[in-house]
Formats: structure tokens, C-alpha cells, sequence
């Protein structure tokens, strides 16, 4: 059992949360969307597994790198 | 030796000559090389077993000591440095590698002279030279006083100058400090292994200098020179990525730059991923996507080799291949500041550039960019010169240039993302956006201090988005071609047959070949 970090590549803040805790995720799907510089930048699961946990909620601004949830698989 | 019983016959010279070989390649002797095993690091001679095709390693020097100090002639097997010249996938190589168990690896009389050698002879006859570097620096007290330095630096006018004759690559494997982290700088592809540092000096130095504990990591470690001084290409976990990686970026490279990179087969699958672009490409131009997507839907499979992923992310840049034939590719990322070109992207680019065409390699831009990001931060990053460097580079290009404007291309970073004659041709897709402001700040601009009603800068705005589709670069031929996106594979391979630069045998005039390494 793996937890991964999905971590913001950008600065910015968040905008829409796609997902809910407990759900499945496959890589690729999009798990939020941030803004950052007026662009909306999706989130996307890096790995399969399920979403345990969300550091972050809407309108939270959020940096470079920072950790935006976690997946376990 | 006894000096009563010196060998001789031939055979006994032959035997003292093999024990003293033997004894130089022990390095530092069998403890230090254990310590290392276990520590899960290689040592200067298995990274060079398993760098070279095996077998192919042949050593200049291995006998060379330091002679400066009687007590250090046997205390320095082949001087700290091993040097010499092998294969890499059948193709001539010359590599030195940093013994950090003698002494340091530091640099001295002897070892310097190897490094001379081994760097004229890849120069003049034509292949690429790599440095594995691990080094103290220069040894003391070999270079102290007058008479040290007088003797030991200074001596080689030529030291540290390229002409980009044939790549140059360099690995930080460990401490990199003095000529280890010099030819770091000045090599065309540098990797680092996490936990190395690339510094000036050694962090025990720098702490004693400013009086303060200086952390290895903050001073030179792989997090400040992948993300902010751009001066390392990749990051890697261990020794033996690193040496797969300089193994994978020479395969794009010629050997030297009077000839063309050589040809790959081309993967199967590779012609049907271009259909994908569709399923990455959003319909809404406020969606950000990563363009590296776009780039493998485009590219031979698997064949996109990023360099400095981490630094200037606002560009994309990278080796790959298209039907097989090298090309670098320079992608705006529209996840980064939303595709908007910082000064970091800006250096990142145009250091990609200054490669490329220096070793005929053709270049292809992928652009979606909003413009230059404009702020204090890249004012105080002299953002104007970066971005007129980037123009020079690119306008000095002699190697094919395509472009292909994928969404947005606005103002000046439309000419430095190779728009108008900027590229040798120009493709755009049914998406593309271009003007030289975006209608949203641009209605500002044009009704400032007339006291328009937001109903008239509606109006103006969409008027101003009307016209800066396609068509109008298309209608006048400032774009030489339309294509639909999943046919961008087939546009681009086709427009490097008919560009190819067939009166020179593909090689370009290299006008940038002493541009200097970092700026």
C-alpha cells in the first residue's frame, strides 16, 4: 500500500474540486482544477488508486509543489 | 624496487612494468574502494567499465603520478584522474573520470596534462569528450604560493574555451568543486545525482569565508541547480542512471559537428499516437493542458529526452526524433504561468537553441503563449536582454526552423517562438490566436482616456477577437500552411524533407558555436 503526494505545479489557487474522498481514481483523470495567471489548470491523478485525503479546498491559495491530496494504492 | 636488482631482461621489465600497473589501478587501495561499494556509490574506473561499450576502454596515463612532492609519487595512482578513449554504442568517446580516492581527485600537474590530451584529441579528431566529475578542486598545497601557481594554472591559453567542435557531457557524481564543476558548466549535457553538490568551493570553505555553517544542499545541491540555476540538464538517484543518460543524449548527437545526428529506427505506434492530440488539446482556450503530451503524440514514441525540466517551466525543451532524424523541440507550457515566457524560460531556450544549431540538429517550435510574463521579478532579471538574446540566438540559426502555432502566440514572443520569417516556415492550426495584445488588456490600451462605456469595450473586444484567428496570418502568407492538430506528425515530417539543407549535407554554418555557456 503506496501513498502518493499530488503536488501543484503551479501558483495559484483552487478552483473546482472534481472528486470526493473514498473515490476511485485512475492516472489521468482530473481530480480539481486550479487557476493560475487566469488559466484553468487541471489536476490530474498520477498514479491508479483511491483519494484519502484533500489539503486543500476551493479558493485556497495553493504554491508550487505544494501537496493538494493524497492518493492510496 | 631495490635499486640493486632493477629488471634487466625484457621479461623481467615487462613483469615490474605489469606490477606497477596493477598497483595504479588500484585507485586509493581496496579499503576506500570498499567503503564506497558499500555506500552504494561506484568508483572512477567501474562508472568507466560500465559507461563503455565493454572492452573498449583504453587508458592514457595510467601510470602518471604527481611528481611535485617526493612523498606523493606513491600516493597517487595515475594522479587522481583516470583518462582515455573507448566506445559508446560503437561510436568513439573520450572520457575522464574523477578518482576521488586519490587525494580528491584534486587537480594537479600530471592529471591536467591528461585532461589537455585526451580534450585535443576529441577536439581535432572529432568526438565527443566526457568528464565524470568528482573533485575536490585543485590540489594544495601543490598551487600555493607564487611559484605554485605560477606552475600549476594559467598555462593553457585554450583551457576553457569551445568552439563546440563535438558535444561535451559531464556527470556530477559528488563533490564538484574547481575544474569538476568548471567543465560542468561548460559541457553541453550535465546530469547530476542527487546528494552531489556543484559549487564554486566546498562548503567547509565557504562556511569559514563568511563565518557562518553553509549546508552542502543550499550551497550546491540538485534541488537549487535544477530549479534555479538551470546549470544542471537532469537529475538522477544513482551512478548508473547517470551514466545511462549520458548514453541516451548521445544518441541524438553527432559525433562531431561536420556531421548530422545519426538516424534512429522508428518505433511502432508512433504514426498512430498523433490522433490522440484531440483528446489533449481542450476545447476551452482558458483550459491549460502540458504540452509534453502534445510532444509525445508527435514525436517518434518514447523518443522525447527534456532537458532542465525543473527550471524556466514555461518552456519546454527537448531532444527527439521524427521519422527516425533528430530534432529539438521548443514547446510554450500553457500549466506554467499560463504558457507566459519568464527570463528562466527565456535562458533555457536559448541555451537549447545555441545547441542545436551547433550540432545540426533542426529545431521545432510548438507555440502557445500569451506573451512575456512583465513584472518587477523580470525587470530585476534584466528581462529585456534575455529576451533579446533569445532573438539573437534564434536569428542566428542556420539549421532548419519550423513552427507550428498551436493557440496563442501574442506581441514579441510571437517572432521569438520563430513567428513570421523567424522559422524557415510556418504551420498553424484552426486554433490559433494571434495578435500582439490580448483583446482584453488591448481594449484598455486603445480606449484609455476616452471614457468608453464597458458595452463599447465589449464591442471592441470581440472585434478584436474576430480578427485574430488563422486566417488572417493564412490569407496574407505570413503563414505558410493550415493543418489540423493530429496532422502535425505528418506536416512537420514532411516539411524537414523538404527543408533539409541539402546543399551543405545537412550541416549548418554554426555561427553560434563560441557562444558562451552560461549568460
Amino acid at each position: 500500500m503506496t501513498i502518493t503526494n499530488v503536488a501543484s505545479e503551479v501558483i495559484g489557487s483552487v478552483w473546482k474540486v472534481e472528486m470526493n474522498v473514498g473515490d476511485a481514481v485512475k492516472a489521468g483523470d482530473t481530480i480539481m482544477i486550479l487557476e493560475s495567471m487566469k488559466m484553468e489548470i487541471p489536476v490530474e491523478a498520477p498514479v491508479d488508486g483511491k483519494i484519502t485525503e484533500f489539503k486543500v479546498q476551493p479558493e485556497d491559495s495553493v504554491d508550487e509543489d505544494q501537496v493538494l491530496c493524497t492518493i492510496e494504492s | 624496487m631495490n635499486q640493486s636488482q632493477l629488471p634487466e631482461t625484457l621479461e623481467e621489465k615487462l613483469e615490474e612494468l605489469g606490477q606497477r600497473e596493477e598497483a595504479a589501478r588500484q585507485m586509493g587501495g581496496k579499503d576506500k574502494i570498499a567503503r564506497r561499494t558499500a555506500a552504494g556509490i561506484m568508483n572512477a574506473r567501474s562508472r568507466i567499465d560500465v559507461l563503455l561499450d565493454p572492452g573498449t576502454f583504453s587508458e592514457t596515463g595510467l601510470l602518471g603520478v604527481s611528481t611535485v612532492f617526493e612523498e606523493d609519487r606513491d600516493k597517487t595512482p595515475a594522479d587522481g584522474k583516470v583518462a582515455g578513449f573507448g566506445l559508446i554504442d560503437n561510436r568513439r568517446v573520450g572520457i575522464v573520470s574523477n578518482d576521488f580516492t586519490v587525494k580528491g581527485a584534486s587537480s594537479s600537474m600530471t592529471n591536467m596534462k591528461k585532461i589537455g590530451h585526451v580534450k585535443r584529441t576529441a577536439t581535432d579528431r572529432g568526438f565527443p569528450l566526457i568528464f565524470l566529475g568528482e573533485s575536490s578542486g585543485a590540489r594544495m598545497p601543490d598551487n600555493m604560493g607564487s611559484e605554485g601557481m605560477g606552475t600549476m594554472l594559467g598555462n593553457d591559453p585554450h583551457q576553457y574555451v569551445r568552439h563546440r567542435e563535438t558535444p561535451w557531457v559531464s556527470a556530477v557524481l559528488g563533490q564538484c568543486f574547481g575544474s569538476s564543476a568548471w567543465y560542468s558548466c561548460l559541457a553541453d549535457f550535465t546530469v547530476m545525482r542527487k546528494g552531489a553538490v556543484l559549487a564554486v568551493a566546498s562548503p567547509a570553505l565557504a562556511s569559514l569565508a563568511i563565518g557562518q555553517k553553509v549546508e552542502p544542499e543550499d550551497l550546491g545541491g540538485w534541488k537549487l541547480h535544477s530549479e534555479e540555476t538551470g546549470l544542471v540538464d537532469r537529475v538522477v538517484e544513482t551512478d548508473e542512471e547517470a551514466l545511462a543518460e549520458i548514453r541516451k543524449f548521445l544518441s541524438y548527437m553527432p559525433s562531431h559537428n561536420g556531421e548530422t545526428p545519426p538516424v534512429a529506427e522508428v518505433p511502432a505506434g508512433s504514426d498512430e499516437a498523433a490522433d490522440h492530440i484531440t483528446q489533449i488539446l481542450p476545447d476551452s482556450r482558458k483550459r491549460g493542458y502540458d504540452v509534453r503530451k502534445i510532444i509525445n503524440c508527435i514525436v517518434d514514441l518514447e523518443s522525447f529526452f527534456e532537458f532542465k525540466p525543473r527550471f524556466g517551466r514555461t518552456a519546454v525543451t527537448g531532444l527527439a526524433r521524427l521519422d527516425g532524424r533528430v530534432v529539438g523541440m521548443v514547446a510554450n507550457n500553457p500549466m506554467a504561468k499560463a504558457g507566459a515566457l519568464d527570463v528562466s524560460g527565456c535562458e533555457k531556450v536559448t541555451r537549447f537553441l545555441v545547441m542545436c544549431d551547433s550540432f545540426n540538429i533542426p529545431i521545432i517550435n510548438l507555440v502557445d503563449t500569451p506573451g512575456f510574463v512583465i513584472g518587477i521579478e523580470g525587470e530585476k532579471k534584466k528581462a529585456p536582454g534575455k529576451i533579446m538574446n533569445f532573438m539573437t540566438a534564434l536569428q542566428m540559426c542556420t539549421v532548419p526552423k519550423l513552427s507550428v502555432i498551436m493557440r496563442k502566440s501574442y506581441g514579441q514572443a510571437y517572432l521569438n517562438m520563430g513567428g513570421g520569417r523567424n522559422s524557415d516556415s510556418v504551420a498553424v492550426w484552426p486554433t490559433a490566436e494571434v495578435s500582439f495584445m490580448d483583446p482584453q488588456y488591448a481594449t484598455e490600451v486603445v480606449t484609455w482616456g476616452k471614457d468608453a462605456s464597458d458595452e463599447e469595450k465589449g464591442a471592441i473586444r470581440e472585434e478584436m477577437e474576430r480578427n485574430s484567428t488563422y486566417l488572417g496570418l493564412a490569407q496574407i502568407f505570413a503563414a505558410q500552411s493550415v493543418i489540423a492538430p493530429q496532422d502535425t506528425r505528418k506536416y512537420l515530417i514532411e516539411e524537414l524533407k523538404i527543408q533539409q539543407l541539402r546543399r551543405s549535407g545537412g550541416i549548418g554554418r554554426h555561427n553560434m558555436a563560441s557562444w558562451p555557456t552560461t549568460y
